[in-house]
């Protein structure tokens, strides 16, 4: 019972800072492994199977209002009824990641999991949670340029007949400063990493982009700045209190 | 504006009224949260999807107090109660701000009363202590002033704690 599954829990089909952490730990845990995305309860039956063959299980969780997402929960207790059913004993991991800066912002959802243990007969192992993954997402979209430039440069430097080499010095301290910023979260998840592999219990431990949180709140402030205007223009309501139009069909008013 | 969200069952609506100005019944029927973030970007306060949670984060963030009533779910809220709150966070904007001393988003209906939970079904102690802890941090989230939370043993006591 080697075999580790890891399921990525975010919705989103593509740039999930959860599911590009739960790969990087996958890459450094040993034994056998299966990668799942749960996005829609199609997804539910085809993780459940795989879930028969394997001693350990991984779920990369973005954090949402404090806690699990809500496609999420639906599959926990399925996976509940699953495991008691086939008398699963799986160890559970979780990487939790959240948009703001604090890792310890994880705990709710760390402890909704560890309940969800509790009530399914599984072995709580404990895990890690992230504050401002968002940034990694930055990070390879930089070191992905960066890369580029450098293979440019070189091509140039190689026609013009000088040292080839001196990009990929510049390329690698670049580098190496936006590593230091995800320093924390990389020794995390590499410690996690060995205790998948090991099947032992990692606790929960928090940590964070190494940034500093006024800077992280600035650069979080431009980001969707950018966005906004991209999306959609200047100003349209971004802090007006919008009230719900007349007659919106979930509410059950006195007046109705 | 007192609001009460609840996963009784519609047939619990008009029961509830009596104690809330108005009342959403959370049936689970919705399309969960897709993460765009285009209810803070592209059009605020409102969510991409366009079915009946378009608008859910005016409707809570009109709301003074706010009382949920859920089944528990592993110390959390219900699938059909977290799939609305999934889908209300238009209820503050983009922009980031410290509170508690921690980074939250700044609110864009304002600080308001009272969050109020009411978790029924078994519920364990360490499921409390999560339950108390989240009602503690989505207070927080949703810049209402205080929160308390309530534990019963049957949905039907759920609704006379409103």
């Amino acid at each position: 019972m080697d075999h580790t599954v890891l399921i990525n829990c975010s919705p989103k089909k593509k740039l999930s800072v959860s599911g590009f952490i739960m790969k990087c730990a996958g890459l450094m845990v040993r034994g056998k492994k299966e990668y799942l995305h749960l996005r829609t309860p199609a997804d539910r039956e085809r993780i459940l199977q795989a879930l028969k063959d394997a001693g350990k299980v991984v779920f990369a969780v973005p954090l949402y209002v404090d806690g699990v997402p809500s496609h999420v929960l639906p599959f926990m207790k399925e996976m509940e009824r699953f495991c008691l059913e086939n008398g699963l004993r799986l160890k559970v991991y979780v990487i939790a990641n959240n948009g703001f800066i604090e890792g310890r912002q994880n705990e709710p959802l760390m402890q909704v999991m560890e309940n969800f243990c509790a009530r399914s007969g599984l072995e709580w192992c404990g895990g890690v949670g992230i504050g401002g993954g968002v940034m990694l997402n930055v990070e390879r979209i930089m070191i992905t340029v960066l890369f580029g430039l450098m293979i440019l440069n070189m091509l140039l430097r190689g026609i013009q007949g000088e040292n080839i080499l001196e990009p990929v010095r510049s390329f690698g301290i670049s580098v190496a400063e936006l590593l230091v910023l995800c320093c924390g979260i990389i020794a995390f998840t590499v410690r996690l990493a060995l205790h998948i592999s090991k099947g032992t219990d990692a606790g929960k431990r928090y940590t964070r982009i190494m940034l500093p949180s006024f800077i992280f709140i600035l650069c979080a402030d431009i980001f969707f700045t950018i966005i906004s205007v991209f999306q959609g223009g200047f100003f349209r309501g971004w802090f007006s209190r919008f009230k719900p139009d007349a007659g919106c069909s979930i509410i059950t008013g006195k007046d109705q | 504006m007192k609001t009460i969200i609840h996963d009784l069952g519609k047939e619990q609506n008009e029961k509830l009224l009596a104690a809330a100005d108005q009342v959403i019944c959370a049936d689970g029927r919705y399309a969960p949260c897709q993460g765009c973030f285009k209810c803070w970007t592209k059009h605020p306060a409102a969510c991409e999807m366009k079915d009946a949670l378009y608008q859910s984060c005016r409707v809570l963030g009109m709301s003074d107090d706010l009382t949920v009533i859920t089944e528990n779910l592993y110390g959390g809220y219900s699938p059909a109660v977290k799939n609305l709150l999934d889908r209300s966070i238009g209820i503050s904007t983009p922009f980031s701000t410290y509170r508690g001393g921690q980074m939250h988003h700044t609110l864009r209906y304002g600080r308001r009363n009272c969050l109020y939970i009411i978790a029924y079904g078994n519920i364990s102690e360490p499921e409390k202590s999560t339950l108390k802890l989240m009602a503690e941090r989505n207070a927080v989230n949703m810049g209402f002033r205080e929160c308390r939370v309530a534990f019963c043993a049957d949905a039907e006591e759920a609704g006379g704690l409103a």
